[in-house]
């Protein structure tokens, strides 16, 4: 009942960029992370993604 | 510095004032104003994709601001304060723009549709590792594959982006502001990640590696 497929959990992370989820899907979120190493790099993609705007932004 | 010599220096110093007045600081220069200006044509641009529209909503934004300075109270960086101004001027213009020319194929968020994934929702090309994320933000080349990237958004999914990731609206003012729906800004902001990972994945990403 906590597995949830890449696709959910893309959704999740995103969505995750954006608001704290809800505990139930966070709970699914790191179980499927903790096992799934493509989605944990997309986690890091997005991460990497949103830190290289604001040096973008703040940068003269 | 005895205790007591500080408080009462200081309550001579507040003494009659409100604490606001006694603690006001001088207004701001206009020149204070025009220096933010590269900054603010930089995000404009960004948003707008239109050189002229940048500049008029940049000139409104400093005009604007140079009128209300005295309401500008330094609990914000000016950056901050002068960037809601000019996000409020170009919300103003979008919302129009977007009213006037509707999306033919209008993003609707109810499609379970998603190229990336095959039937049972598994990644069809798995994404890429980034060994040192922090270093590869350090980079300048990455920084600009980033701006590269989101300049080749579809246009309004790029809009939405811009509002999210660089002007720092959230998701609700963002459908308050464009007249959008939750499910619609949803769809629009993970629908411009992936492009920009995948974006990424081609060029910027693998600096990491080389470098």
């Amino acid at each position: 009942m906590f597995r949830i497929t890449c696709q959910q959990a893309s959704r999740l992370l995103c969505q995750q960029q954006d608001e704290r989820l809800p505990f139930g899907k966070r709970l699914r979120l790191r179980i499927h992370l903790a096992v799934c190493d493509a989605c944990r790099n997309v986690s890091r993609q997005l991460a990497s993604l949103r830190l290289a705007i604001r040096k973008w932004r703040d940068r003269d | 510095m005895a205790p007591w010599r500080a408080k009462s220096s200081r309550a001579i110093m507040g003494y009659g004032m409100p604490s606001d007045i006694a603690a006001a600081k001088p207004p701001i220069e206009f020149e204070a104003l025009a220096e933010q200006r590269v900054y603010l044509m930089k995000i404009a641009r960004m948003e707008l994709r239109d050189e002229h529209l940048a500049e008029d909503c940049v000139s409104d934004a400093l005009t604007q601001a140079y009128e209300r300075r005295a309401g500008f109270r330094g609990d914000s960086s000016l950056r901050t304060w002068l960037t809601t101004i000019l996000k409020n001027r170009i919300v103003d213009l979008l919302r129009k723009q977007w009213r006037e020319q509707p999306l033919e194929d209008e993003v609707t968020g109810e499609s379970e549709f998603d190229p990336l994934f095959d039937d049972g929702g598994h990644w069809l090309q798995k994404p890429s590792d980034i060994p040192e994320p922090a270093k590869l933000c350090e980079q300048n080349e990455f920084l600009d594959a980033v701006q590269h990237c989101i300049d080749r958004l579809p246009r309004r999914i790029g809009q939405v982006f811009v509002l999210r990731e660089v002007f720092g609206s959230d998701t609700k003012e963002i459908c308050k502001d464009m007249e959008l729906t939750t499910s619609n800004v949803w769809v629009q902001l993970y629908r411009a990640r992936m492009m920009l990972r995948i974006c990424l994945e081609k060029g910027g990403f693998a600096r990491a590696h080389a470098g």
